[in-house]
């Protein structure tokens, strides 16, 4: 008995200690990349599209943008949550896996597109559209293990 | 600009201004044993490049009249459709082909009091390089190409005039980008318009023409009509309007011939009797000549005036 509280207690510091280290901002690293999608002329005369570095951006350009995260640290991060926002000069355009909840009103309410309403000038509802959306967010439901990672996607137009 | 109030962003033709930089960042919560943590990605900037865009329209509903040496006023609308604070260069084109004659080009001008309407000595000469108008995105300038119909132009001989609008910062297949040439030293890239827009404006000539018949019946005495002394010569003038438009100011006039005597108060127009005295009805006798104004007759219209003579 006497063992397994000793264990214990040690177990409690190294989660101090790793908690410490997170909170210095080394547990989990996150990196955001946006990219400009461009329709590529073939010799053949099809178009593809490409991914490029973003050098030259123009009104109804489609951009994609990519937030990355990796469990760099030594405890497995509960209720892991990525919130990105969306420019004011972007109209959100969709993600790559639909497991988003979006708010249309700089992150106050949240729910399902489908779910949001928006009033308009007349003061009636109708429903929220992509355009309208402020902020996405998506809850992975888990804890991200140690050395894990993974990466969300989203779509956006530049207006 | 940084993600603010919902819906702020309006929604402009042109899209979002040249030189706005999107900021986007990421952020990530989760919890530890020792408590909640909070995280920002990494700063991604991008700045949004200068679309080159500008459509051209005419803003006369239809042909614009004129007549054979007549000035000509014809408006045009230049929208800068881009993204960016830009200067348009003109280019007037009077001597477009497969058109019926070539008006001289007067000036270009800018409608510089921005009422819509040409006013001469007031709105702003346009001189190409020097004061090339800078538009706002989705802002428009009207601009007026004045010209002047040559006098050999013929009733209904039809011109073409043409404006051309050219961005300054370059023009060519879109997609060319001219590096650091936009606003807030971002990239200008040539839009879907090619950067150059241009409309045709017509004009029409409206030419009417005076034609005047003269005839005359001849009363004599005996119930005949034989130019005897005594007989009474009644003069028939017929003035008529041909081609298109309305002539202004019509007046008919005619001497009496030697040896007649006018009929005092024989004048008619349309039937109707007019006095010898320049009065107020339309007809007037000075001694020597009958005269009749008119007025105005548009094209198809006609007026018949009549007279007596007697012969002597």
């Amino acid at each position: 008995m006497k063992n397994w509280q000793i264990e214990k207690l040690t177990a409690c510091v190294a989660a101090l200690f790793a908690s410490t280290a997170a909170a210095a901002g080394t547990q989990v690293q996150l990196s955001s990349d946006v990219f400009v999608e461009k329709q590529i002329r073939q010799p053949d005369g099809s178009t593809s599209l490409v991914l490029e570095q973003p050098k030259l951006v123009t009104p109804g350009d489609n951009l994609v943008f990519i937030v990355k995260f990796k469990n760099a640290g030594a405890a497995p991060a509960e209720n892991f949550i990525v919130t990105n926002p969306v420019p004011n000069a972007v109209a959100f355009n969709g993600t790559s896996d639909g497991t988003e909840t979006v708010s249309i009103d700089n992150g106050e309410n949240w729910g399902l597109l489908s779910a949001l309403r928006v009033k308009d000038t007349e003061g009636n509802l109708r429903p929220a559209q992509m355009a309208d959306v402020t902020h996405i967010r998506w809850s992975l439901n888990q804890s991200l293990p140690v050395g894990s990672e993974g990466k969300v996607i989203f779509r956006g137009v530049v207006r | 600009m940084l993600a603010g109030a919902s819906c702020a962003t309006p929604a402009f033709a042109g899209g979002t201004p040249a030189g706005t930089d999107i900021q986007n960042i990421a952020t990530a919560t989760y919890e530890t044993l020792g408590g909640p943590i909070e995280i920002d990605s990494n700063l991604v900037v991008i700045r949004v490049d200068e679309l080159l865009d500008v459509t051209v329209s005419s803003s006369n509903p239809g042909d614009v009249a004129t007549t054979p040496s007549g000035n000509n006023v014809q408006t045009f609308q230049v929208t800068n459709s881009g993204n960016g604070n830009e200067a348009f260069a003109l280019v007037a084109n009077v001597a477009v082909g497969g058109d019926d004659f070539d008006p001289s080009l007067q000036s270009l001008v800018l409608d510089s009091n921005n009422n819509g309407v040409y006013d001469a000595g007031v709105d702003t000469i346009y001189v190409a390089g020097s004061n090339d108008p800078v538009l706002a995105p989705d802002t428009s300038i009207t601009v007026f190409i004045i010209t002047s119909t040559p006098a050999s132009a013929v009733n209904n001989n039809r011109a073409e005039v043409s404006l051309l609008a050219s961005a300054v910062t370059g023009t060519g297949a879109p997609g060319s980008s001219f590096p650091g040439a936009g606003d807030g030293n971002s990239n200008a890239v040539v839009g879907n318009t090619g950067a150059d827009a241009q409309a045709s404006s017509f004009l029409a000539v409206q030419a009417a023409l005076l034609a005047l018949v003269k005839s005359a019946a001849v009363a004599d005495p005996f119930g005949g009509t034989r130019p005897v002394p005594g007989s009474v010569i009644t003069y028939t003038l017929v003035a008529s309007v041909s081609g298109s438009g309305t002539l202004t100011n019509i007046t008919i006039s005619d001497p009496i011939p030697a040896e007649t005597t006018y009929s005092a108060q024989s004048i008619t127009l349309e039937g109707v009797g007019q006095s010898d005295a320049v009065d107020t009805d339309q007809g007037s006798f000075n001694g020597s000549a009958i005269r009749v104004a008119v007025g105005s007759l548009a094209s198809g219209e006609s007026r018949t005036v009549t007279f007596r003579v007697t012969i002597q």
